[in-house]
């Protein structure tokens, strides 16, 4: 349940901001922009989560 | 002025680049600017259609709107700033702050407190964290959609 809230929250967030981003105008590049802010959002939640498990509060 | 593609040039020289456009982007009349802001925060992706992006527009409303829906759906919390006298402002700074990101969607906050939306928030729902999230994340983006409406407005990108 966890990964699917993050994984749409990560990727309504990648969306929107490849969509807005000023740097470029073509949609390729703002489609690779978008899925690797996707995979930051992912990638980050995931090792920050494995290094927070072994705390135990 | 021209757009610089920092971006292309950053995916490695395989990548094809199209030449910038060379005509310059043009500012919209005072009024039309004034007038994508505040449709671009009464209604996400709004400013976007006035400005004639009708792609991006509907994508807003589609990503933003949906947001706002599936945090309420979740049992989130519409939030108002609620007064505390035992603080120094007198009121609930956390409370200020959840509001402040909700009330970037706009006609969507107003309605879910008009027509009493807000007040089906369960905080014993395993999904109600999810819920608040998901409307702060609809309103905080679309600040920045807001921003993006001024910006094709002033003629500062396409």
């Amino acid at each position: 349940m966890h990964l699917l809230m993050m994984s749409l929250y990560a990727a309504v967030t990648a969306i929107v901001l490849a969509a807005i981003e000023p740097r470029t105008t073509e949609t390729r590049a703002k489609v690779i922009h978008g899925l690797k802010i996707f995979g930051a959002f992912l990638g980050i939640g995931l090792a920050l989560s494995w290094l927070l498990f072994p705390i135990p509060w | 002025m021209q757009i610089r593609d920092g971006l292309s040039e950053s995916l490695g020289p395989e990548y094809p680049r199209k030449s910038p456009a060379v005509e310059a982007l043009k500012p919209y009349p005072m009024g039309m600017r004034v007038l994508a802001v505040v449709l671009a925060w009464l209604i996400p992706g709004a400013g976007h259609f006035v400005l004639g992006k009708f792609g991006r527009g509907l994508l807003f409303l589609v990503l933003i709107a949906g947001s706002f829906l599936l945090g309420l759906s979740l049992h989130g919390r519409l939030y108002a700033p609620v007064a505390d006298p035992t603080t120094l402002l007198h009121v609930d700074l956390i409370s200020v702050l959840w509001s402040f990101a909700q009330v970037g969607t706009g006609l969507c906050y107003i309605l879910g407190h008009v027509l009493g939306f807000g007040a089906n928030y369960r905080p014993g729902a395993p999904t109600y964290e999810y819920g608040n999230t998901f409307m702060f994340l609809a309103g905080l983006l679309n600040y920045l959609v807001i921003h993006d409406a001024f910006d094709i407005a002033a003629g500062r990108k396409r």
